[in-house]
């Protein structure tokens, strides 16, 4: 494009002004820059910098970079009560652990409810019964929890949404059911769930670093996560119980410099289910 | 990434589970935020929570892995990238000079503020000086973590074209980055 590049891959200017022509990198080598497969440390001569730059620009988030979870997830509420998601037919093999939580949930409040009174009327006991009204419950069931847990959370949230897009300055005084707390006890979830898999990745990922941090650290996620997980399946809509208190600490000081309308994404909840430009279609690659 | 989960956690927050929602965005923003910081610069935030808000009201009818799900986001906030110089072309600049985006003010150069106080601001303004192309598909590569084929599709270029594109970028930043080393006599 410019000058220099203009010239060719690997011509060097004759006369750049202290510019060191760093020796002609290989494809590869620039491959693993990209993919961030290079360690700074066993970068060749010219490149080690250029590793570091990249290693930085792919930091583990800072705070302030998160700091606008509240009003992603109050958007997040409001939307998906106003457009409930129209999904096409169910996907059969979705034999998600995190459903098959719901599932269970929803299996145990049918038995309940039920089982009394079958036990009663056929003498069967709840337990011989149990097989074949799990497979039915578990597979009627999921969908039945997944949307009422969705609705019982979108109701829950209702109120922050509203106080979040009524104007920008709300943006820091709609606290309500907290996205860390309601982010905490999904990635507590999620850790629990693959555990025994790949931590050590697990660990490093982005979204488990806030995991890590509120439990106060690695060895104690465990710990951390079975407390969140109790409380929460103990009391049924358990994501109302509060954060921890720990949690919501940066409220920084991060408003966007520019002016222009409040950082509010305006309600989404409007009406137009044709409203999102270009953005919308997702792609359906492959 | 999240990996093995990742069905699993769209899959619910598709049926509008807010914890699962949660953890896909935790996963994404920062990314998608220093995307914005290195193509359009000082709007990224409201870039970025614009681009969610279309995320979210495309979600359900999204399908696909995790890979397709990132490479879908980027797809949105490149939009939201385009719109925005589009609207900036008929704005007078008013840029700010990479020197002031240094987490600390010690240094007087923006690359020695990335190598000695890692400040991940500065190293994605020392991005954002490379020319708009190879900027925008180093960053899709680099902080988008995405592959070449994906990034093509996105920025409408040839593979191989963005392959030269991100590899032209990588080796000025490399000059870049080893003169300011030398000349401060840092360089290892």
């Amino acid at each position: 494009m410019s000058d220099d590049d203009a010239l060719g891959v690997d011509m060097h200017r004759p006369l750049g002004f202290l510019e060191p022509a760093p020796p002609a990198a290989d494809q590869d080598l620039l491959e693993r820059l990209l993919e961030g497969r290079l360690e700074p440390a066993s970068a060749p001569p010219g490149y080690g910098g250029l590793a570091r730059l990249l290693a930085t620009a792919t930091a583990p988030a800072a705070p302030e970079e998160l700091a606008g979870g509240q009003m992603v997830m109050a958007t997040f509420a409001a939307v998906m009560r106003s457009h409930p998601p129209i999904l096409s037919p169910r996907r059969s093999a979705v034999s998600s652990k995190v459903f098959t939580m719901k599932a269970a949930a929803a299996a145990l409040v049918a038995v309940l409810s039920i089982g009394g009174i079958a036990a009663a009327a056929t003498g069967l006991l709840p337990g011989q019964a149990s097989p074949v009204a799990d497979q039915a419950s578990a597979s009627t069931g999921a969908d039945a929890a997944a949307h009422g847990l969705g609705e019982a959370a979108v109701a829950n949230l209702g109120g922050t949404a509203q106080a979040g897009s009524t104007g920008g300055q709300g943006r820091e005084s709609a606290v309500g059911p907290d996205a860390t707390g309601a982010a905490q006890a999904g990635l507590c979830r999620a850790w629990q769930a693959g555990q025994g898999a790949d931590h050590g990745q697990r660990a490093d990922s982005v979204a488990f670093q806030a995991l890590v941090d509120a439990a106060g650290g690695a060895d104690k996620v465990a710990a951390y996560c079975e407390n969140v997980t109790a409380a929460n399946s103990a009391g049924a809509h358990g994501q109302s119980q509060g954060s921890p208190p720990s949690g919501s600490a940066p409220p920084t000081s991060v408003s966007p410099p520019s002016s222009g309308p409040p950082a509010d994404p305006g309600p989404p909840a409007s009406t137009g289910a044709g409203g999102h430009g270009q953005g919308g279609p997702p792609t359906t690659t492959g | 990434m999240i990996g093995p989960l990742f069905p699993e956690l769209l899959a619910a927050a598709q049926h509008g589970d807010e914890e699962s929602f949660a953890v896909l965005w935790r996963d994404l923003q920062p990314a998608v935020l220093r995307y914005f910081q290195v193509v359009t610069g000082e709007a990224a935030e409201d870039l970025a929570a614009d681009s969610w808000v279309s995320v979210i009201r495309g979600l359900g009818r999204f399908r696909g892995d995790e890979r397709a799900f990132r490479a879908w986001v980027f797809t949105v906030a490149r939009h939201r990238a385009v719109d925005w110089r589009r609207q900036a072309a008929r704005r007078p600049t008013s840029s700010v000079p990479v020197e002031q985006l240094a987490d600390r003010p010690a240094s007087d150069d923006p690359v020695a503020a990335v190598l000695e106080a890692q400040s991940t601001r500065a190293a994605l303004a020392l991005l954002a000086e490379l020319p708009p192309d190879q900027a925008e598909v180093v960053a899709l590569r680099v902080l988008g973590g995405l592959e070449v084929a994906e990034v093509a599709r996105i920025v409408g270029k040839r593979p191989n074209a963005v392959r030269v594109l991100a590899h032209r970028g990588l080796r000025r930043l490399a000059r870049r980055v080893e003169a300011a080393g030398l000349a401060r006599g840092v360089t290892r």
